[in-house]
């Protein structure tokens, strides 16, 4: 067999003239100097208060006085035992699963529907998507004024149907449901508009393709459809989940995480051990565990998005 | 060589930025303008608030070199308040809310040796002075709060306040009240504290004095928690709290009181004032606080209104002026008439108003014994917010009494412990 000699082409000649390294270095320089500014707030806003918190949860600051004592794994070994934090996660993996599953079913159905062409559709996407536009504290304050006992919206009709009011708030059950109902209804247009663009970058000759062998409906949608709206999957399921799993403002106005500790989310609890029970080492180290769950959820979900999408 | 002018661009910005963040200086809390920044913590249409202004003004035109900037309550007072403590951006006066001692003593001056401190209220004592005999803030008023009631609803259900000295009496009269129609208890479970005042007001009466020594000591006492968290779910299950309890807001509890909805609110009596604003008619006064032992019935008080002065004030000799000046008798008895209360300081007077009638008759003439605010003495620091949420899961049927109690005992536990 005749030895063959391949010799790879190289990026750049051996030497670069002097004019052109420094050239390139200016240009990398200048670069470099324009994205400064917003590093520099992500290190201010984002990296800075990261590593003090994660500095603060092992300690036992009350969040205002000036010393503080370092306490070792203490906080983290306090979250185990504590019932109330237990409840708390199990509610923001709801919030947060509950949230991404309803918009997810909903955003994909409401984008098919609305990929048609059919009269209005522009003004019925708009509308979808306006509670997105919308502070969730106003969203929350809408929908207290509906579910509130004694002047709520719901009420009146339950009470002009001659039945008793309900104190649809003030089961914990029932309270959850509400909130994750709440949030879909605010965000399901942001899953809405992503799957839109998936649908809308789909190539029509596939599903013209299909139809000649004889795929149609639910057959195009379950070999065409989905597997090609994977990315789409994949950022839309991503963004809801953090979302949710972070989800603070509608819970504060809807519930105030009552009754008792039972609506409450990781990020609201957070708030009320750090400022409430002045324990801002504890508050601190429930953050950290916050951070690693969204991490975690994330990291899982993209490797199982992105495993579907190669065998796609 | 190659990054070195990004890298030095980069350090001046960050320089710069930080040089920003940390500008603090000495005179921690003033104002741009050299001005003495007060922190009223009043809410911006308070009567005490108004009446503040208007003596601060007289100060001020008897001191024209000294400029104060009074500021008005916000929502997150106490939040903005940590805040700026932990941040070192201290205000030169604030409102101590009941915590001049126990939450604000580190960053205030001591005031025992002001000349006004000889006419300092005996009763504030408990609530305000350390154990040297030191204490943190000038006192407007004197908080006293029993269980606040509407005659007029008492009346049409046959019962007198007179007659009620235990906690049976109060649920005779309770069960009679029900029996008319009307709510005998009414609390708002939306805002954070009505419900804990319910826990904090029974306490004190659940404990010998040893037992509230072991509590000041770190040593939680449980059974007799659990005695007032038993009563507070015996009330639940025969149905004495409003309806509303989970929505309603301390509005609502206003207008039920002063509208005949409602028998009893266990509150400061600043929510008498308020009820009265919805119907000025409404008979409403206070009563003593039955025990849960065989002991006397109290009311409860100490620290409402009082300001404190910031060691890192960069005006300290003209904040204690100005604190002097609200001391002097007439203005003292014209804030204290304004808050509708008590005055801080012996040598003031007030006429209380609607309140006025019950107070003669149980601190006047009575002389009810007065006990301290139970969390603030005899919880560590921070516990308030747990009484409130545990006695909110057990009028909601969201925790058991025995839950709600590990509750209480597990954050009296790291607080306390996070405290030493």
């Amino acid at each position: 067999m005749a030895e063959t000699l391949i010799t790879k082409p190289s990026p750049l000649p051996a030497t670069t003239p002097p004019h052109v390294a420094r050239r390139r270095r200016r240009k990398g320089g200048l670069v470099n100097l324009l994205y400064m500014p917003a590093l520099l707030l992500f290190a201010v806003f984002t990296v800075y208060p990261l590593i003090n918190g994660v500095g603060l949860s092992f300690t036992n600051w009350d969040g205002y006085s000036p010393e503080k004592a370092m306490v070792g794994l203490a906080n983290y070994t306090r979250l185990f035992s504590d019932d109330t934090f237990r409840m708390v996660l199990t509610n923001t993996v709801v919030y947060g699963l509950g949230s991404t599953l309803f918009q997810q079913v909903f955003g994909l159905g409401l984008a098919m529907a609305l990929d048609r062409p059919l009269r209005g559709r522009n003004a019925a996407r708009a509308v979808i998507y306006l509670p997105v536009l919308v502070s969730p504290v106003i969203m929350g304050t809408m929908y207290y004024l509906l579910f509130g006992y004694n002047n709520g919206a719901f009420n009146d009709v339950v009470t002009a149907l001659g039945m008793d009011r309900v104190a649809w708030l003030s089961n914990s059950t029932a309270a959850i449901a509400i909130i994750v109902a709440v949030n879909t209804l605010q965000f399901v247009g942001i899953s809405m508009i992503i799957y839109l663009a998936g649908l809308q970058s789909i190539p029509s000759e596939y599903y013209e393709a299909s139809m000649l062998d004889g795929a149609r409906g639910w057959k195009q949608f379950t070999n065409i459809t989905l597997p090609l709206l994977q990315p789409a999957f994949a950022t839309s399921i991503v963004l809801n989940l953090i979302g949710g799993l972070k989800l603070f403002d509608v819970i504060k106005v809807m519930t105030g995480g009552g009754p008792g500790y039972s609506t409450n989310s990781v990020s609201t609890l957070i708030g009320v051990v750090y400022f409430d029970n002045q324990s801002a080492g504890y508050a601190s180290a429930m953050g950290v565990v916050l951070f690693l769950m969204i991490v975690l959820f994330t990291l899982v979900l993209n490797s199982l998005l992105n495993r579907h999408r190669l065998e796609a | 060589m190659k990054s070195g002018f990004t890298l030095l661009a980069a350090g001046v910005v960050i320089s710069l930025s930080l040089a920003g963040c940390g500008a603090s200086g000495d005179a921690a809390g003033s104002s741009g303008d050299g001005s003495i920044e007060v922190q009223t913590g009043l809410a911006v249409d308070s009567k005490l608030l108004s009446t503040l202004k208007e003596v601060t003004n007289s100060f001020q035109q008897a001191n024209p070199t000294v400029k104060i900037n009074l500021v008005p309550n916000s929502t997150t007072y106490e939040k903005d308040m940590k805040v700026r403590l932990a941040s070192g951006n201290v205000p030169d006066i604030w409102w101590t809310h009941g915590w001049s001692r126990d939450r604000y003593s580190k960053f205030l001056l001591p005031l025992q040796n002001e000349a006004w401190a000889t006419n300092f209220n005996p009763a504030l004592s408990d609530a305000m002075k350390d154990s040297t005999g030191a204490f943190y803030a000038m006192p407007i008023d004197t908080d006293i709060a029993g269980i606040i009631y509407n005659k007029d609803v008492l009346d049409k259900a046959g019962v007198s306040v007179g007659t009620i000295k235990t906690w049976g009496d109060f649920e005779t009269a309770a069960a009679a009240v029900k029996a008319h129609g009307v709510t005998p208890i009414t609390v708002s479970g939306k805002a954070n504290g009505p419900a804990g005042n319910l826990t904090d007001w029974i306490s004190p009466g659940a404990y010998t004095k040893d037992e509230l020594a072991q509590l000041k000591n770190g040593t939680f006492v449980g059974d007799k928690y659990k005695t007032v968290l038993d009563l507070v779910a015996k009330w639940r299950d025969q149905g004495y709290f409003n309806p509303d309890y989970a929505s309603a807001a301390t509005t609502d509890m206003d207008q039920a009181l002063a509208q005949g909805q409602a028998a009893f609110i266990f509150s400061q009596n600043n929510r008498i004032n308020n009820a009265l604003q919805y119907n000025p008619k409404a008979n409403l006064g206070f009563m003593p606080i039955p025990s849960l032992t065989s002991g006397p019935s109290y009311l409860v008080g100490g620290e409402m209104n009082a300001y404190g002065i910031s060691k890192t004030s960069a005006h300290t000799e003209d904040a204690k002026k100005y604190l002097a000046y609200l001391a002097e008798p007439a203005n003292e008895s014209k804030l204290a008439q304004s808050a509708g209360s008590a005055p801080g300081l012996t040598n003031a007077t007030a006429n209380m108003g609607a309140v006025q009638a019950s107070y003669d008759q149980w601190m006047t003439q009575a002389k009810t014994t007065l006990v301290p605010y139970f969390d603030r003495v005899y919880l560590p620091n921070g516990m308030w917010n747990t009484m409130v949420t545990t006695t909110d899961s057990i009028i909601t049927k969201q925790s058991s009494v025995d839950a709600a109690l590990g509750q209480v005992e597990s954050d009296f536990k790291s607080l306390y412990g996070q405290g030493k």
